[in-house]
């Protein structure tokens, strides 16, 4: 497949994607509205980690702790501190950003295997973190009860008012990704992801850049979070547990990096895989095994992979 | 011609027990073409590395001008106008050609990441103005063609060239090339003198590191050399090719570099 045809296809893509979305906004049954919902915001992490990885290069299994930052902080910050569920998102958000230049410097000085390593660590640490710190979190029981963002008087709690709400964040996630990934500091992370060393030579300020693509994707993975707690107002450690963790490295790996239709893909394909399975009982594992194998294997570099080679 | 000299003053670098450079002194003018040659290991790379901030000096420094580069990261070297090729030509791989001259012009970029963002005019009008420089050095190179090629299916002399107009793309004052004749055929290693007299011609200091003592000797206005990680002989290339020590140390390609003049 050649470049002006992948663009081509991906341009198709993002078209089916919002012929979809609007489709089911308009006629879509109440299971279709949540499940989406849920894509949606699945979607802005794979997003993130795109950019991370996918443009950047760092290789970080951590996008679960800042889901977690914006989830917990989400909870926290409206329930106990009565503050504003907006004010909340965007308070977290910062901790977040606060959180990923603080962990990230030393972090990002790891390549390869031990920067995965050192993230992997992170993210059980994180999953660890929030089930122990009962004062905080509430423990394994997690705090249910998170009020819904409000528009002014209009409380945004019905699936529909959610729903746009989460594929208005995404579409935005979309468009700074594609901003960045098509400007020179994308092509710069891009550098820095194949040629550190070149990169470096050229003028790159490569510390500054990886953790530049740290801090975005942290932020991103934030808003995901407090979002995904505000929808279902509920927050608890297993949101955060390994299984999240695969997931959105499978949804990105699946779907395809290096452009915005492949985490989509990915997260549709995998939130609505086990739904689809669920009759299977106890084939279910097995036959998503081979589902994800088979996909795999037919394409290695993700469905809608980067195809220059 | 106009410009700071770099100047390296007595550096040394170790390796464990390895003395891999010891007390080497250099400099090198804009305007000028200086050699830097001697036998496998003599510590001529390292000197490279040293310079460009990719290998720090246990003493000594480097200095261009009135900046002391001794302990700057390497893309703060290359932004005052220092850069350097690699012995291992490296493409930016899954990047084209013409993009890999786009990051050579990375610094000239001055859009911050909130007009970015924001996509304000500007960017766009920046983008377009160094993408037409860009394109003029991909002609000037012969590269041209090949600008939306991936960069890791190049030849390896295509990659050499690449190598160096993406260098060059970052308007670098010095010049530091590491063997950059290696691996090319006659034809190549012409255009590339072609090219390294162009650059001195333009007020740049070039620092050339190479294994082909000819190629070096018929290209610098000045040479150093350098075994076991000291400077044996320095100064005008005439007197370093009489240098009983020269000889010494490079027997064979003394015999070249006759046979050349």
């Amino acid at each position: 497949m050649s470049e002006p045809i992948r663009r081509k296809l991906e341009r198709a893509g993002l078209v089916a994607i919002l012929a979809v979305v609007v489709a089911v906004a308009i006629g879509g049954s109440r299971l279709a509205v949540y499940n989406f919902t849920i894509i949606a915001l699945q979607a802005m992490v794979v997003i993130s980690l795109n950019l991370l990885l996918g443009l950047a290069g760092q290789v970080s299994f951590a996008q679960t702790t800042f889901m977690a930052v914006g989830g917990y902080g989400s909870a926290v910050l409206t329930l106990r501190l009565g503050l504003n569920p907006w004010l909340a998102l965007f308070i977290s958000a910062f901790m977040s950003l606060a959180v990923a230049l603080v962990v990230g410097r030393p972090l990002l000085r790891l390549r390869g295997h031990y920067l995965a390593m050192a993230t992997f660590a992170l993210a059980l640490g994180t999953y660890s973190f929030v089930g122990a710190a009962t004062p905080l979190t509430n423990g394994s029981i997690g705090i249910s009860g998170v009020p819904p963002l409000a528009l002014g008087s209009l409380s945004l709690d019905s699936p529909l008012s959610f729903y746009v709400l989460s594929w208005i964040a995404c579409g935005l996630t979309m468009l700074v990704y594609a901003v960045i990934a098509n400007s020179y500091i994308g092509r710069a992370m891009r550098a820095v992801a194949t040629g550190q060393d070149v990169a470096a030579a050229l003028g790159v300020n490569v510390t500054a850049y990886k953790g530049l693509a740290f801090a975005i994707a942290a932020v991103i993975a934030s808003l995901a979070g407090s979002l995904y707690v505000e929808f279902t107002s509920f927050v608890g450690p297993d949101l955060y547990d390994i299984g999240m963790v695969v997931n959105v490295f499978l949804m990105l790996f699946i779907g395809g990096r290096g452009s915005n239709v492949g985490p989509i893909l990915g997260a549709a394909l995998l939130t609505m895989a086990p739904q689809y399975l669920a009759g299977l009982e106890q084939f279910q594992n097995l036959v998503f095994f081979v589902f994800l194998l088979v996909l795999i294997l037919v394409w290695p570099a993700g469905i809608f992979g980067p195809v220059r080679n | 011609m106009t410009g700071p000299d770099l100047v390296l003053a007595k550096i040394t670098k170790r390796f464990g027990g390895l003395i891999a450079v010891s007390d080497l002194s250099l400099a090198v003018s804009p305007g000028s073409i200086h050699g830097l040659i001697g036998p496998n290991g003599a510590g001529k790379s390292t000197t490279i590395g040293l310079i460009s901030g990719f290998i720090r000096p246990d003493a000594g420094s480097v200095a261009f001008g009135e900046r002391d580069l001794t302990r700057l990261a390497p893309f703060a070297i290359a932004g005052l106008g220092v850069a350097r090729t690699f012995q291992q030509a490296a493409p930016l791989a899954g990047l084209t050609v013409y993009e890999n001259v786009l990051v050579g012009m990375h610094m000239r970029y001055r859009s911050g990441l909130g007009a970015v963002l924001l996509q304000m005019p500007g960017v766009a009008r920046e983008s377009r103005a160094i993408a037409g420089s860009a394109g003029e050095l991909l002609d000037a190179f012969g590269l041209a063609p090949l600008a939306q090629t991936d960069a890791k299916l190049l030849t390896f002399g295509q990659l050499r060239f690449l190598e160096i107009a993406r260098t060059i793309a970052s308007t670098p004052k010095i010049l530091l090339l590491d063997e950059p004749a290696a691996g090319l055929n006659q034809a190549e290693r012409d255009r590339l003198a072609a090219l390294i007299r162009g650059f001195r011609d333009r007020g740049i200091g070039v620092l050339l590191v190479d294994h082909d003592v000819p190629f070096v000797f018929d290209l610098c206005d000045r040479m150093t050399v350098m075994n076991f990680g000291s400077v044996i002989a320095a100064g005008d290339p005439d007197q370093v090719r009489r240098d009983p020590i020269v000889r010494d140390a490079y027997l064979g390609a003394e015999a070249e570099g006759e046979a050349a003049t």
